[in-house]
C-alpha cells in the first residue's frame, strides 16, 4: 500500500498539478480546512492584548478598582485599537496609492498563512477563486514585488516568494539597465543571473521588473543591489538582490487580476 | 474510524499551527513539523493501510500549504511513514524518548529529501552550511516537540479507547 501511495506521490510530483485539475482538488481542500483556523489564528493575534486587560480586571480587587480598571483596559484597548487602525489605514492608503500608479486592475487580499514547513518561501492569502484570482497572477504590496500566485482554492491562494528557488522574474538594474533573472536562492536573499560583465552595475541600484515574462507589469521594485561578484570565470557577475519587501511584516497584499497590458493585447488578437 | 477522525483533526490543527501560530515565535524561518511526528506515530504504532493513506493524505495537505510542487511532501511523508512501520517491525520502540529520536531523523530524512529534490530540478549542487544547520536545528527543535505531542496522542487514544499501538507482528 505505501510502495503504491508513493509511487501516486511521485507521479503527482512528476506531471506538474494545475489548478482545476482532478489532481489539484485534495490540496484546494486541504487549503479550504485549514483556512478557518488560519483566520482564527490572525484574529486571536488581533485580540490577544484586549483578552489579557480583560483578565487582569477579573483579578480580586474592589468594585470600584475593578470598575476604574475596566474603563483604563477600555480605554488602552481603544487606544492599541485605533493604532491598529491607523496603521492598517496607512497600509491601505499605500496599497491604494500603488493601485492607481499601475493602472491595472488589482484586488485586496490579507495574508492569513505562511509556509508549513519553513523549506519553501510561500504565503497564504485570504482570497481565492471565488475572488477572481487564478494562477499566475502578479502578487505586490506598497514596497515592491512579493510573488506570483500558484495554487488557488476557493477563499484561499498560495503565492510563491520571490525569493523562493523556485522562482524568477526578468528584471532590469534601473540606473544601468542591465538586463537579468532575478532568482531565490536556497539559503537566503535572491541572485540577479545572466547579467553580462560589461555591464555598469553598482551596489544599492534598485533592481525593477521589465514586465517581459508576462506576470508582473514593468517597473516594479524588487530589491536594491547588494552585492557584486566580479571574480572569477564566465561570461556573467554573479549579483546578489536584497528584497524590497520585509515579508515578515507582510499583512495585505494587492494580487494584480489582468495581464501587463503589452500581453493582454497579444492575448486578444 | 475514529483513528482516521483523531488523525484528520490532529493534521488539521498542526497545518495551522504550522502555518500560522509558529510563525509568531523567534525562531526565523524554523518551523517544527507536526506533522511528521503525526507521521512517526502512525509508522510506530499502526501498521494498517488506513494509516499509510492517512499518511500520504497528510503530506498532500502539506504540499497545500508549502511550496509549489504539489507530490513533495506527500511523497517524503509516506516514505517517512514507510520507514518508521519497518523500524518498528525490527525494534520495539516502548518509550517517547526513542520515538522522539525517530522523529529526528525523519526529520532529517525529510528535509534532505526535499531540498534534494528541489535542488536538483533547479540544477543546483551540494547543500550548504546554512542550510544543513538550520535542518539540524529544526530537528533537534521537532524532536523536542515530539515529547510533549505522543503523551497528548495517546491520551486522546485512550479518550477514544483505541489501542495505543498496533499489537507486535
Amino acid at each position: 500500500m505505501s510502495g503504491v501511495l508513493l509511487l501516486l506521490s511521485a507521479h503527482l510530483l512528476s506531471i506538474g498539478v494545475r489548478d482545476g485539475s482532478l489532481a489539484g482538488k485534495p490540496e484546494a481542500l486541504a487549503t479550504e480546512m485549514v483556512r478557518p483556523f488560519l483566520l482564527l489564528n490572525t484574529h486571536l493575534a488581533d485580540g490577544t492584548s484586549g483578552i489579557y486587560h480583560d483578565y487582569l480586571d477579573l483579578v480580586g480587587v474592589s468594585r470600584e478598582n475593578r470598575r476604574l480598571k475596566e474603563r483604563l483596559a477600555r480605554i488602552q484597548g481603544d487606544e492599541t485599537r485605533l493604532a491598529e487602525l491607523e496603521l492598517e489605514n496607512r497600509r491601505l492608503a499605500e496599497l491604494l496609492e500603488l493601485k492607481d500608479a499601475i493602472g491595472l486592475n488589482v484586488v485586496g487580499a490579507d495574508v492569513i498563512g505562511s509556509d508549513a514547513t519553513g523549506l519553501a518561501r510561500t504565503l497564504i492569502i485570504g482570497r481565492g477563486a471565488a475572488g477572481g484570482l487564478k494562477s499566475d497572477m502578479a502578487v505586490i504590496c506598497g514596497e515592491g514585488v512579493v510573488g506570483k500566485l500558484v495554487a488557488i482554492s476557493t477563499n484561499a491562494a498560495k503565492v510563491l516568494r520571490i525569493d523562493d528557488h523556485n522562482a524568477a522574474v526578468d528584471a532590469f538594474d534601473q540606473r544601468s539597465r542591465a538586463r537579468g533573472i532575478v532568482a531565490g536562492v536556497v539559503d537566503s536573499g535572491m541572485v540577479m543571473k545572466y547579467v553580462e560583465r560589461t555591464e555598469d552595475i553598482q551596489v544599492g541600484d534598485p533592481v525593477v521588473t521589465s514586465g517581459l515574462d508576462g506576470i508582473f507589469p514593468r517597473g516594479l521594485l524588487l530589491g536594491h543591489v547588494s552585492r557584486i561578484k566580479r571574480g572569477g570565470p564566465g561570461l556573467f557577475f554573479n549579483v546578489e538582490v536584497a528584497p524590497a519587501v520585509n515579508f515578515g511584516r507582510l499583512e495585505q497584499v494587492l494580487v494584480v487580476t489582468e495581464p501587463p497590458p503589452r500581453f493582454a493585447e497579444a492575448g486578444k488578437s | 474510524m475514529r483513528l482516521t477522525a483523531l488523525f484528520i483533526l490532529a493534521a488539521v490543527v498542526a497545518l495551522a499551527l504550522q502555518s500560522g501560530t509558529l510563525h509568531w515565535l523567534p525562531l526565523g524561518p524554523l518551523v517544527p513539523d507536526l506533522i511528521l511526528i503525526l507521521a512517526v506515530d502512525l509508522g510506530l504504532k499502526h501498521h494498517s493501510a488506513g494509516a499509510a493513506v492517512l499518511a500520504f493524505a497528510m503530506g498532500l495537505a502539506t504540499d497545500a500549504l508549502s511550496g509549489s510542487r504539489v507530490g513533495l511532501n506527500a511523497f517524503m511523508v509516506t516514505l517517512v511513514f514507510l520507514l518508521c512501520y519497518e523500524f518498528s517491525r525490527h525494534l520495539w520502540v516502548a518509550s517517547y524518548g526513542v520515538a522522539s529520536i525517530v522523529v529526528f531523523f525523519a526529520v532529517v530524512i525529510k528535509d534532505v529529501g526535499v531540498m534534494a529534490v528541489t535542488g536538483s530540478f533547479n540544477g543546483l549542487g551540494g547543500a550548504d552550511p546554512d542550510m544543513i544547520r538550520m535542518i539540524l536545528t529544526q530537528a533537534v527543535l521537532t524532536a523536542l516537540l515530539a515529547l510533549m505531542v505522543f503523551p497528548v496522542l495517546d491520551s486522546a487514544k485512550r479518550l477514544l479507547r483505541l489501542p495505543r499501538r498496533a499489537e507486535r507482528e
